[in-house]
């Protein structure tokens, strides 16, 4: 049924719409991975090609044709295999996210702010934004942590595993004070920020394998959200990141609620066949 | 002519013509530039979210718009969060009565638009909001306008710093775009009105979630774009109960009674923060918009129908750093 939908929905050049219209980078890209996790190879292929037709020349991905700058749909791209992707398609894409961070993390945003006169630490935290000369957010460093996280399990580097860490530490920092991630705001508006959902479950996929106690508050809003969300997105990201951190309860199911979003398909997809222990997301 | 004149009600009186005139002649001495015309707003008492906004829509509408037969009216109300029970965002019942207004009035087509700032999940937090339940069918009047195909735009005059600007094309197409806002005090921007419910039409797909190139590009700055990025647009203010306090998410309810529209935004909005008892003089996106002496903002240019500000002003609560911006402080 899920698979229909995809099949039903993907546009004459390969790729596919948000809604409907031109094809855009995000939903391609989980319709892609979801048909490549599912064996419907000949659609995804058509997919992939449209994918590596947009790749710009500085190795990034514009979230559609009519937008002429690569952005955080870079790291989505990524987490398709480069024997997929294409080995240099991918390897460049990887370059593209080492090569790219938060306004706020750059030497001359530091400099501007010490000669107005803010002497604020500089924590070594790096997280990534959504587009180019703004600040980094958590749901776009999730996704670059998911990507490079995943290349580093095929290939192991220093490099890799420092940049990883700057946005692990990213995440960490702008985690809300009870738990849990809203947009990427430990305050909102002068007020404590409060966790979002689909964010929690995102930032937990990306701190898979790292533990303490600010993970583990996290895990526990993350399980509070489960109980009483609606929001098909939002409980796609949170088996997600549940399921990073081995704590999404054994018994669960999820409640009958509406997938209405061609994005929110393709996840459930990916979330399903990661509970059936194909690791998709992660290396 | 431009759709934002056409819809406009004719007519204006010997005292209108007057004040124009006298406008004109300043700008000749390159005193000042406008406006041409006063504005006209108007302010209706609503006291509840019941059947009687119905009414009251049809009322207003009536009263400030010339013929919209046959044209495509885009309705974009403010969703920003799921907190059921708030006064985050535009009531539906608000929504739907405009919807159900501009069809009476012989609309050819009017839809529903939306593009949150901060949750991506947008037809779940229409949902959460009671727009489901609201209004019928809401799922095939609505568009994601975070989601929708967009179109580069080169505003006629640019006051922030972005570099590419690029609008969705359900917006740019409408034949009038209708920010259905709610009366809300903000917590960077001093009041967020009609014009400020604009930044929900900037692409989340392109921008992201929060579209934080605006926050770097000047919030103010950014506000007055998208105003002169759509000429043809139409405000209404839901003031039945606004946020005062540490808007536009954590304040708290304000019943101010009121809906509030108008064919020139800045008016409307500057008409709402005189109901706030705010210094529209004071906010610095009206004052980009409106010149340096704020003409088109001032009280003697707005030809206010209906209530008068006096009969319905409330004091909303300010933050500390806002309290400046009181009228009576001004």
């Amino acid at each position: 049924m899920s698979v229909d939908l995809l099949l039903n929905r993907q546009n004459h050049d390969g790729g596919w719409p948000y809604v409907h219209g031109a094809s855009w980078t995000e939903p391609t890209v989980y319709a892609v991975l979801a048909l490549l996790a599912a064996g419907e190879h000949r659609p995804a292929s058509r997919g992939l090609d449209w994918l590596r037709a947009r790749q710009v020349r500085d190795g990034g991905w514009p979230p559609q044709t009519g937008f002429d700058e690569s952005n955080w749909v870079t790291a989505l791209v990524a987490l398709i295999p480069p024997e997929q992707l294409g080995v240099r398609a991918h390897a460049r894409s990887i370059d593209w996210l080492m090569g790219t961070m938060g306004e706020e993390s750059t030497i001359t945003f530091h400099l501007r702010q010490w000669l107005l006169g803010d002497s604020s630490p500089i924590t070594g935290s790096a997280g990534w934004p959504w587009v180019r000369e703004t600040a980094s957010w958590v749901a776009p460093t999730s996704l670059a942590i998911l990507a490079l996280d995943k290349e580093n399990s095929r290939n192991p580097g220093d490099a890799l595993r420092r940049r990883i860490a700057k946005g692990r530490r990213f995440l960490l920092e702008r985690m809300c004070v009870k738990g849990g991630w809203n947009h990427g705001s430990v305050r909102v508006y002068g007020a404590e920020g409060r966790p979002y959902p689909e964010t929690t479950g995102l930032a937990l996929a990306a701190l898979r394998g790292v533990s303490g106690q600010a993970v583990g508050l996290s895990v526990a809003v993350a399980r509070d959200f489960l109980r009483d969300c609606r929001s098909a997105d939002a409980l796609n990201w949170l088996r997600l990141g549940l399921m990073a951190h081995r704590q999404l309860p054994a018994d669960y199911s999820p409640p009958e609620i509406a997938y209405r979003t061609l994005i929110e398909t393709s996840l459930g997809m990916l979330v399903a066949e990661t509970q059936k222990g194909r690791e998709i997301l992660w290396g | 002519m431009t759709a934002k004149n056409q819809t406009r009600s004719a007519n204006p009186s010997r005292r209108e013509w007057l004040a124009g005139a006298a406008a004109a002649a300043l700008a000749g001495c390159g005193i000042q530039q406008r406006p041409l015309v006063p504005s006209r707003v108007s302010i209706v008492k609503a006291p509840a979210y019941d059947q009687s906004v119905y009414e009251i829509m049809r009322r207003l509408l009536r009263e400030q718009l010339g013929d919209v037969r046959g044209k495509r009216i885009l309705l974009k109300p403010n969703l920003v969060e799921f907190e059921p029970g708030t006064c985050i965002n535009t009531h539906p019942i608000v929504v739907h009565a405009a919807f159900e207004a501009f069809y009476s009035l012989g609309a050819a087509s009017v839809r529903i638009a939306e593009g949150p700032g901060h949750r991506r999940n947008t037809l779940d937090l229409a949902d959460s909001a009671g727009y489901f339940q609201t209004i019928p069918r809401f799922e095939d009047s609505f568009v994601d306008l975070n989601l929708d195909e967009v179109t580069r735009v080169h505003p006629v005059r640019q006051f922030s710093r972005i570099k590419k600007l690029y609008l969705p094309n359900t917006a740019l197409g409408a034949d009038l775009l209708v920010s259905v806002a709610k009366m809300k005090t903000h917590h960077w921007a001093g009041a967020t009105l009609s014009m400020k419910n604009l930044f929900g039409t900037v692409p989340g797909g392109i921008y992201g979630w929060p579209k934080n190139v605006l926050h770097w590009s000047g919030i103010d700055e950014s506000i007055a774009d998208l105003h002169l990025a759509f000429r043809n647009h139409f405000a209404i203010v839901d003031g039945i109960v606004g946020m005062e306090g540490n808007g536009p998410i954590q304040g708290t309810p304000k019943p101010a009674g009121v809906l509030v529209a108008g064919a020139d935004p800045a008016a409307v909005d500057a008409t709402c923060c005189r109901i706030m008892k705010i210094d529209p003089l004071q906010i610095q996106y009206l004052r980009l918009v409106s010149g340096s002496q704020g003409t088109n903002i001032t009280e003697r240019n707005i030809r206010q129908l209906g209530e008068s500000v006096d009969s319905v002003a409330t004091a909303f609560e300010l933050i500390p750093e806002f309290r400046r911006i009181r009228l009576e402080n001004t």
